[in-house]
């Protein structure tokens, strides 16, 4: 296997995903610290920030990586290393952009000079990697953040170094938006130099700019619309928008990936003639660039995911400039969900009264005919999760959640909601479900539980149990332990420098003075079961923490010491679990819905099996087979047993 | 089927989380750079790996463009209906982007099956294999099918091969056009642990695909 040269290398054409070219476009662009909270679809930046650094330590000279606890420690902390003159990069998912914005609602009235910032935001329309599909781009107005919106991966990475350069130049913060789409495509791009960033800078004290407050406040709102001015005049020079001519009366304003979509759609309608303009620069607007091109027109389509956005400024300008063209987008096309370019030529044919696309239209319709059949496939735990053998016990000790309701929060646990465990009654974002639990079990009699993670907990779950402390919250709080942020690909500098300290959870609930608590694994599910039932009893709050490590490293790390055991020549114990005289009640299926286990029909006689591949030995099936029917086999019973470790 | 250069070659690729289904697309986008391939534009599904969920990519390029761009690829998701090819490594994956299908699509199938939780929770049915290949037979004749991972558990002691396998057992059908057995190979011996393993499974893929098309036809 070779080392991957495409970020370093000094020049050429590459294959590069949306988020690799912009993380080539700030090594050719001199950044020297980004930090963020991981989150699809901008957690990948990160790994390749730290690919880098890891294949290139000299690199590490003036580069610093931080994965923050949360999205605002990351934008101020940013703030902080641009306000020494650095160039920094502040990667988020669009709901994060809700926990920075109290830091980038000041970071952008300051302004991040003498440095530059650069926020990239990863939409998520059609909710493909998030809980929802929030239309971010209103920010920009609230915040004056210009935001700029590539669709290939070569635009992600050259307009990344233009918003340096315009951060640099105007004293704004800049977004690369993306979209889980321009962020996970793969095209090609042509490199340039690499350049080196500044290993260190200096703060120059500056009260007025960096104190936001009376009377300061209003002199840097006042100057705030002076930068942001400055820079919609430069738009036609930046050549970031672009026109595609065409003859028909009727045009198209667009951007980022649905400019794909469209044109791509077009072609499929056999309407070649369709002006378009492809807005490169979504807010501020140019609006000199916009009447011209919409003035000879009859009708403007405005194609853009979910709210209009451009639509409504759009819709503004041609009204005060008493242009007579009409404005349509959202009256043809949904406001929801992500586009395709089936759906756009769908709604394209009816605007301009063309016959739809008649393959596309079978496609549609055959595939409706035989939809139903599919088998649903939801993503769910991983084989020996200690969060799934924790939800079988809850549901054990409650009667299947019988007069209980449980509050479910952003991590792995968010999928507890997932038939057949049904685990969640409600998510509303990260820490909101104890946040929830507070106001509930001051109005109901109803039995409270919540979930949080450890990752969750350390982003802004150590507040609302303080909260909870402070009113004795009659809440049954269930910390998972697994000491990795788990959802999001294990990027964990901050938690497992913690952890390495021998700093814990249970320290915390201690020292912020929980009155109940216990530590439990879930991997012994009838003592777990009895102690939530315990606690449930027991009126105030009451913490459980699971200990146990996620299982995919907890058996990757087993793996490997026994591969270390055994290449030292020595046996070590074999334990794996088997299934014989099985009755087909489906408690290991229904209620515990491991993935290793499977149902199988061998010449008509239906059995469960365990797939040994998948199966991680985690031993929870076995405790809870009510009939004995799941049997450990142990080779080499007399050798060393490797068991997982102790976190 | 005979290709244009300046053709969109749409490729779907669909399976369950782990089986492969982005290296093997990667595996393709490489390859078509080393066959020169002057577009490339193709979007897959990050996050949620390793949690037996769904998981399809879209494949696509273009040997040479047009100089009008409005001709050209720009879109990494295809256009529905527009496949190609669908390389589907799990039987109800099959259908599930049959959206991306229609006459001109050649489905190729890998006949294991991976049921998921409902399934095995008895609380869904998963449809017959002969069910899902009466609704394919109905897009086009183009449907060639194996039990890949039947074959890879018996030449390679594991499954870890079955995507490699799925794409050297496609590449007879002649949908992914333009690139070489080479090609592959290379990226293979670049980017891949265990090169010699990917390569035999590739060619015993080939052999396979071969021997299918000889026999339907």
């Amino acid at each position: 296997m070779k080392n991957d040269t495409r970020f370093i290398q000094e020049e050429g054409r590459v294959l590069m995903l949306g988020n690799e070219a912009l993380v080539r476009g700030c090594l050719e662009s001199g950044v020297s610290y980004v930090s963020q909270y991981p989150g699809t679809p901008t957690s990948d930046i990160g790994e390749y920030f730290h690919q880098v650094l890891r294949e290139n330590p000299e690199i590490g000279e003036y580069l610093v990586h931080h994965w923050a606890v949360n999205e605002a420690v990351a934008a101020s902390a940013c703030a902080g290393a641009a306000w020494t003159g650095c160039r920094v990069l502040n990667p988020m998912k669009h709901v994060g952009l809700n926990v920075a914005s109290d830091a980038l609602s000041v970071i952008s009235l300051n302004g991040p000079n003498p440095g530059a910032m650069v926020i990239s935001v990863g939409s998520d329309p059609g909710s493909l990697g998030s809980h929802q599909e929030q239309n971010e781009r209103f920010y920009a107005w609230m915040f004056h953040i210009p935001t700029i919106e590539p669709h290939t991966p070569q635009e992600c990475k050259d307009w990344i170094k233009l918003a340096f350069i315009l951060s640099e130049k105007h004293d704004l913060v800049i977004n690369l938006r993306t979209s889980t789409r321009s962020a996970h495509s793969r095209g090609f791009v042509e490199l340039s130099s690499l350049v080196k960033g500044k290993s260190k800078g200096e703060f120059i004290r500056n009260i007025p700019k960096f104190n936001s407050l009376p009377p300061h406040a209003i002199n840097n709102h006042i100057r705030l619309y002076e930068r942001i001015e400055k820079l919609r005049e430069s738009i036609p020079r930046l050549d970031i928008n672009k026109i595609i001519e065409g003859d028909n009366r009727i045009g198209i304003i667009t951007s980022g990936m649905p400019f794909g979509y469209t044109i791509e759609a077009l072609n499929q309608l056999e309407l070649n003639d369709v002006p378009i303009l492809k807005l490169g620069m979504i807010y501020p607007l140019n609006y000199e660039q916009i009447i011209e091109f919409i003035h000879p027109l009859e009708k403007v389509i405005i194609i853009e995911e979910l709210e209009p956005f451009l639509e409504m400024k759009i819709a503004e300008i041609s009204q005060k400039r008493k242009i007579n063209v009409e404005i349509i987008g959202e009256k043809y096309l949904p406001k929801y969900n992500e586009y395709s370019t089936g759906l756009i030529a769908t709604n394209l044919a009816k605007i301009f009264s063309k016959k739809p696309n008649e393959r596309i239209n079978k496609a549609i319709n055959y595939f409706n005919s035989y939809k139903d059949i599919i088998p649903s496939r939801f993503p769910t735990f991983c084989a020996g999760c200690p969060e799934r053998a924790t939800l079988y016990s809850i549901l054990k000790a409650t009667n299947h959640l019988e007069n209980t309701i449980i509050c479910g929060d952003i991590g792995c646990y968010v999928m507890s909601f997932f038939p057949p465990q049904e685990c969640s009654d409600l998510i509303i974002c990260m820490s909101g479900g104890l946040s929830a639990a507070i106001g509930m079990s001051t109005k109901t009699d109803q039995k409270v539980l919540a979930m949080i993670g450890d990752s969750t907990f350390f982003h802004t779950g150590m507040s609302p149990l303080a909260e909870a402390v402070g009113y004795n919250s009659n809440i049954l709080l269930i910390i998972f332990e697994n000491s990795w942020t788990a959802m999001t690909g294990h990027q964990d500098d901050v938690l497992r420098y913690l952890i390495n300290q021998g700093f814990s959870i249970e320290n915390i609930c201690k020292a912020i003075g929980v009155p109940w608590l216990r530590i439990e694994d879930s991997y012994k599910p009838k003592t777990l079961t009895s102690t939530i039932k315990e606690a449930l009893k027991t009126e105030g709050l009451k913490v459980i923490i699971i200990k146990r490590e996620c299982a995919l490293q907890a058996h990757k790390w087993r793996l490997s010491q026994i591969r270390k055991l055994e290449e030292e020549g020595k046996k070590i114990q074999d334990i794996s679990y088997y299934i014989g005289g099985c009755q087909l009640c489906y408690e290991c299926a229904q209620i515990l819905s491991c993935p290793a286990i499977r149902r199988i029909n061998t010449q008509g006689i239906e059995e469960m099996q365990i797939d040994q591949d998948r199966c991680i030995r985690c031993g929870v099936c076995y405790e809870v087979c009510p009939n004995g029917a799941i049997r450990k086999s142990i080779i080499n019973l007399l050798e060393e047993e490797v068991p997982f470790r102790e976190i | 089927m005979k290709f244009k250069e300046t053709d969109i070659i749409n490729i779907v690729i669909a399976g369950t989380a782990g089986q492969g289904v982005i290296t093997l697309k990667r595996l393709i986008e490489f390859a078509s750079q080393k066959a020169g391939v002057e577009r490339n534009f193709g979007a897959e599904n990050h996050g949620l790996a390793q949690r037996e969920g769904a998981i399809t990519s879209h494949t696509r390029y273009q040997k040479q463009t047009f100089k009008d761009e409005r001709k050209n690829l720009n879109s990494p998701l295809i256009c529905y209906g527009d496949a190609n090819l669908y390389i589907c490594l799990e039987p109800a994956e099959a259908l599930r982007r049959g959206i991306y299908a229609s006459d001109k699509t050649s489905f190729v199938l890998n006949e294991r099956d991976i049921p998921g939780v409902m399934i095995t929770a008895n609380l869904e049915q998963y449809p017959s294999l002969e069910q899902i290949k009466n609704i394919l037979y109905n897009y086009s004749d183009k449907v060639y099918s194996i039990n890949a991972t039947e074959l890879c558990l018996k030449h390679f002691h594991s499954n870890q091969q079955v995507n490699i396998f799925m794409l050297g057992f496609a590449i007879p059908t002649r949908n992914i056009p333009f690139i070489e057995i080479e090609h592959y190979e290379e990226v293979i011996k670049e980017w891949f642990r265990d090169p010699e393993t990917n390569i035999r499974a590739l060619h015993l893929g080939i052999n396979e695909g071969r021997n299918i098309l000889v026999n339907k036809n």
